[in-house]
């Protein structure tokens, strides 16, 4: 049944949703405007230093083709509706780090390394970090939950840039398993080395991924949100009923302990296009967030523009899909 | 006269809550423990030759008096004591922390609490910011920000940038508590009796949150503290000051990783650690307080 409120409470929810994607665009173009770097001045800078002496007309002119294409011709508003146009259609121009690539080819170059890296870990952190969580409040008395608690608390803490420091020192340095830089694979595409090489280069950004949120933050919030679980009444009187513990895990804790975290799955899936900055940039992994910090470094809009439109776009959909989802998982809550 | 009372009768209030934490949680007796003794360590940075930031300055013939404590834990490179950077590092972190939790917890609480006392258009509004800022990636924002700041960027700076990317979280939650609270019959009563907004927020609403608002702020200086060592190791920190992260950014320049250059590498990394996991015992050993379900 289609009922008004329920009409009413989408519709409002999308105008958010459109109204927000934009205002958060404009914030971003705004500060990227305001880098000091300009790329422009960076591509004929070092066309002089190779030291051919170029005609002064051909480089002015040079200069104001560049601006031309990189859409940064005219007053602030004239290049925002440019740049918002080229947001609409997701196309952002050719990218000045590796001209004359457009940014859009570049981006769809590094974005399956980023997505597969993180769907992989985000995924497998959560299940394992859940189940665990929620086995360890279920079990608070044995002596292997109390060690597991012990060591997320001491590694939730801990960012996960110093773990890829520790990681890079000991499996790279001391005994050389992995190597320091994880570049692209260089063996053909699809054949069985590639993939070899492609687990070989990933295997510790991923483990520095995997470490602090499975047994930290995953692991923490779902016990606690079991702890919650195990002091409600109709715990309580199940176990009274002398029900298996098994089936208590099962109907009582998980489906309870699912809702919240399925959210915040939601949340961390939508919030992958943003690429993990720091672990790329530590491990040279050739993902998103190693391009941001390129492109942003070097002053290149377009890049930098299409790599965080795709992040807002990723979080704000997500943020949309659980709000129009929720009222359907959870009966308890209804569509005001 | 009053205000001499109320001041009195507060700290007595304050001391005698800090007892009771102190005495119900381990976490949070080991917590306070170490985060005291690492800022002790950080104290002494008082004490800090003036040669300390440069004495590879010094020309040959008249070095500078070094004491043994120079010397406590080897020396950087460029023939700066390590020593020295760490204790200067671990107070300037925790500065940039102090303002980041000053400015953000307290923003976002702020905004939460009128967000969901007034409600109506206010609160679409503000909700609208919080929303448009909770969508922008954190970590690239401060990024780009950091990168635009970059040749004003000072400490205080620094933690006010960190704030930007801190304060809507806290504040969505904020808002969320005041919705519940607001529902309940003793605001109603205060309400119907006459009693202001701000009155209402400072005495109905407010001791309600005070919990939830010491732990959120524990867990701000952590965040503070790992963003500023994040943007370090990119660069973007100011790579003139000592902070932990740009410690640790000098050390990677210079390869100490890889050079077994380990007692350069090894302070900054263990401080991060041992504070983290302090002020993380901290806000756990906190939250067992105020919610004794969580006392497993």
């Amino acid at each position: 049944m289609v009922s008004k409120h329920l009409v009413q409470y989408i519709v409002g929810r999308v105008i958010t949703y459109v109204v927000t994607l934009f205002t958060a665009f404009t914030i971003i173009f705004l500060l990227l405007k305001a880098i000091p770097t300009s790329i422009v001045e960076l591509i004929v800078e070092s066309m002089r230093a190779t030291g051919t002496v170029y005609d002064p007309r051909a480089l002015i002119e040079l200069r104001e083709a560049l601006y031309e294409i990189f859409g940064l011709r005219g007053s602030l508003l004239e290049q925002y509706t440019t740049f918002l146009r080229r947001f609409l259609s997701m196309d952002f121009g050719p990218s000045m780090i590796s001209f004359p690539t457009p940014a859009r080819e570049l981006v769809l170059r590094f974005l399956p390394w980023t997505i597969g890296l993180l769907t992989f870990t985000t995924i497998l952190s959560w299940v394992i970090g859940n189940i665990l969580g929620a086995l360890a409040s279920l079990f608070r008395k044995s002596s292997a939950s109390k060690i597991l608690r012990g060591v997320a608390l001491t590694v939730y803490p801990i960012p996960y840039y110093i773990l890829a420091l520790i990681l890079i020192f000991l499996l790279c340095y001391v005994i050389p398993v992995f190597p320091i830089g994880g570049g692209a694979p260089t063996a053909p595409f699809l054949s069985l080395e590639f993939w070899r090489q492609v687990v070989h280069r990933s295997f510790l950004p991923a483990i520095s991924i995997i470490i602090p949120s499975m047994f930290g933050w995953w692991f923490l919030s779902s016990s606690t949100l079991t702890l919650n679980t195990l002091s409600e009444d109709y715990y309580v009187y199940g176990e009274l009923r002398g029900l298996p513990k098994s089936y208590l895990f099962k109907k009582y804790v998980l489906r309870n302990i699912l809702l919240p975290q399925t959210t915040a799955l939601a949340l961390a899936l939508g919030g992958i296009f943003g690429g993990a900055l720091l672990t790329e940039a530590v491990f040279a992994y050739p993902g998103l967030g190693l391009l941001l910090y390129r492109s942003v470094g070097s002053g290149d809009y377009g890049v930098a523009l299409s790599i965080l439109s795709l992040s807002i776009i990723g979080i704000s959909t997500a943020t949309l899909i659980i709000d129009l989802a929720y009222p359907l998982i959870d009966p308890r809550v209804r569509y005001r | 006269m009053v205000s001499y009372l109320r001041i009195k009768n507060s700290l007595t209030a304050i001391s005698k809550g800090f007892t009771r934490i102190w005495r119900t949680s381990l976490k949070f007796r080991l917590g306070f423990t170490i985060f005291i003794a690492i800022l002790c360590l950080g104290a002494i940075s008082i004490a800090t030759p003036g040669y300390y930031k440069n004495w590879y300055y010094f020309r040959k013939d008249t070095p500078p008096q070094l004491t043994s404590l120079d010397f406590l834990f080897g020396i950087t490179t460029n023939g700066r004591s390590v020593f020295w950077i760490l204790v200067n590092a671990i107070i300037n972190s925790l500065a940039i922390a102090a303002v980041t939790t000053l400015i953000a917890s307290h923003l976002g609480l702020f905004i939460g609490m009128v967000a969901g006392i007034k409600g109506g258009w206010i609160d679409r509004v503000l909700m609208f910011i919080t929303d448009t800022f909770v969508t922008i990636p954190g970590f690239p924002l401060l990024y780009v920000l950091s990168m635009t700041l970059r040749p004003i960027l000072t400490l205080p700076l620094l933690g006010l940038l960190i704030s930007i990317t801190s304060w809507p979280w806290p504040a969505r939650q904020v808002r969320a508590i005041v919705l519940s609270l607001r529902e309940r019959d003793y605001v109603t009563v205060a309400r119907l009796s006459g009693m202001g907004t701000a009155k209402i927020i400072i005495s109905e609403i407010f001791p309600h949150l005070l919990g939830w608002h010491l732990i959120n702020a524990t867990n701000t200086v952590l965040y503070s503290i790992g963003s500023e060592a994040g943007l370090a190791i990119l660069g973007l920190s100011i790579l003139q000051e000592d902070t932990l992260g740009t410690m640790i950014y000098w050390c990677q320049h210079f390869g100490a990783l890889y050079r077994g250059i380990w007692w350069w590498i090894t302070p900054p990394i263990t401080a991060l650690i041992i504070l983290f996991v302090s002020l993380y015992l901290i806000s756990a050993g906190l939250q067992e307080y105020f919610n004794p379900r969580l006392r497993g």
